[in-house]
């Protein structure tokens, strides 16, 4: 069930609809999750997409919808998003990369 | 009695301090805004960083980043953060006196920021490890140098001056250990609790908790240095404001005292000719 916050209680209240999937979501029939991309004073990608690809110090690996949860320091490398809208590279110095439950966060300058 | 013109000349002066008083007091207004707007900025990156540092359970691991087989120097290593001029009030001088209440050079090592505070420990004859100029930019500070002498030493604890408001600045003394540990130590209820259990961690649980600990000494550096210069902005102001207040007195002082001599000098000019004219009259009758 989804929640709504009641305008004169301000408490949270059961408002009867079912609540939105956070994961398994489709775009194009095929799996997305969120990903954010940012450093302390810039964000460079907080959307959607279909997958990204780093460097750690294993080698070069992708990560896709319903990844494992994983931790990992990022080599400098360039990073290729592909999102429904399109694919973007970002080059980078070095990061941290935080997958959890279809949401990935890549820290940068760190 | 002072001469009008030397009463005039330094009412001038006066005026010329109120300029510039108002002017730095300006600047200081500035800087602070701009440093605030810094930690706007930043504040969503650095939560979720603290957030997922808190999520990983290492709290008794703790051990400063340092490789396993590191060896370190059994003493404290004090670090004093101040200005890197003056016209910052007392805080400076403050901050100093905090450190050295409690320094015994056996048991401890300083490393200094800020030219200010380095210029008041060789005043008093205090030597220290090492001095670094406080950092001009806001924004992606390199602590990394500082950080490696961290390393070095069993503990650290860190003096700074923490901004509570525009006219209230406090001087602060913490041990960098229990700062960083405290701080990842709080985590919301439902998060999850990172582990190797339900983790995989590239390229090692070790060398990424490892990583994560510079960080978060980096971080906890940065943002006590942003909040330094906070303060020893709002320093600067409340010193500029009270500067400008009292030469402002003053010159209302003086403004005083000019008009008093200038009609002092007058009613006795008028004496003067009106006694002489007693004297013509005298003469004449």
């Amino acid at each position: 069930m989804a929640m709504r916050q009641d305008a004169s209680t301000g408490q949270l209240v059961d408002d009867g609809r079912a609540a939105p999937k956070t994961g398994g979501q489709l775009v194009d029939g095929k799996p997305v999750m969120h990903l954010k991309i940012y450093s302390p004073f810039r964000v460079y990608f907080d959307e959607t997409a279909f997958s990204i690809s780093a460097e750690n110090a294993t080698g070069p690996f992708d990560i896709l919808p319903r990844h494992h949860k994983f931790l990992s320091l990022l080599n400098p490398c360039e990073l290729r998003v592909v999102s429904p809208s399109g694919e973007k590279r970002i080059r980078i110095s070095g990061g941290l990369m935080h997958v959890q439950s279809d949401k990935v966060k890549v820290f940068l300058d760190v | 009695m002072r001469r009008a013109q030397d009463i005039a000349a330094e009412e001038k002066s006066m005026r010329t301090i109120l300029t510039l008083t108002g002017a730095f007091e300006g600047l200081s207004s500035m800087r602070i805004a701009q440093i605030k707007n810094q930690v706007l900025e930043s504040r969503d990156f650095f939560a979720d960083l603290w957030q997922m540092y808190s999520q990983l359970r290492v709290d008794q691991l703790f051990n400063y980043g340092r490789e396993k087989e590191q060896k370190v120097i059994n003493k404290d290593l004090f670090i004093g953060i101040t200005a890197e001029g003056g016209f910052s009030g007392d805080i400076d001088q403050r901050l100093i006196d905090l450190m050295l209440k409690g320094y015994d050079p056996a048991k401890q090592d300083i490393i200094i920021i800020g030219h200010h505070g380095a210029v008041q420990l060789s005043q008093r004859g205090v030597a220290f490890i090492k001095y670094f100029r406080l950092p001009t930019v806001d924004k992606n500070i390199n602590v990394t140098p500082l950080v490696q002498h961290i390393q070095e030493y069993k503990t650290t604890s860190v003096f700074y001056q923490s901004y509570t408001s525009l006219m209230v600045q406090d001087i602060k003394k913490v041990d960098l250990h229990s700062a960083v540990q405290a701080a990842g130590t709080l985590v919301n209820e439902g998060d999850d609790i990172i582990t190797e259990i339900n983790y995989i961690f590239e390229p090692s649980s070790y060398a990424v908790i490892a990583h994560l600990e510079r960080i978060m000494l980096q971080i906890s550096l940065s943002q006590m240095i942003l909040e330094s210069k906070l303060a020893q902005h709002a320093s600067r102001y409340r010193a500029m404001s009270s500067a400008q207040q009292l030469a402002l007195d003053t010159s209302s002082g003086l403004r005083l005292e000019y008009n008093r001599v200038r009609r002092a000098v007058g009613d006795q000019r008028l004496k003067e000719v009106t006694g002489g004219m007693k004297v013509v009259r005298s003469h004449q009758l």
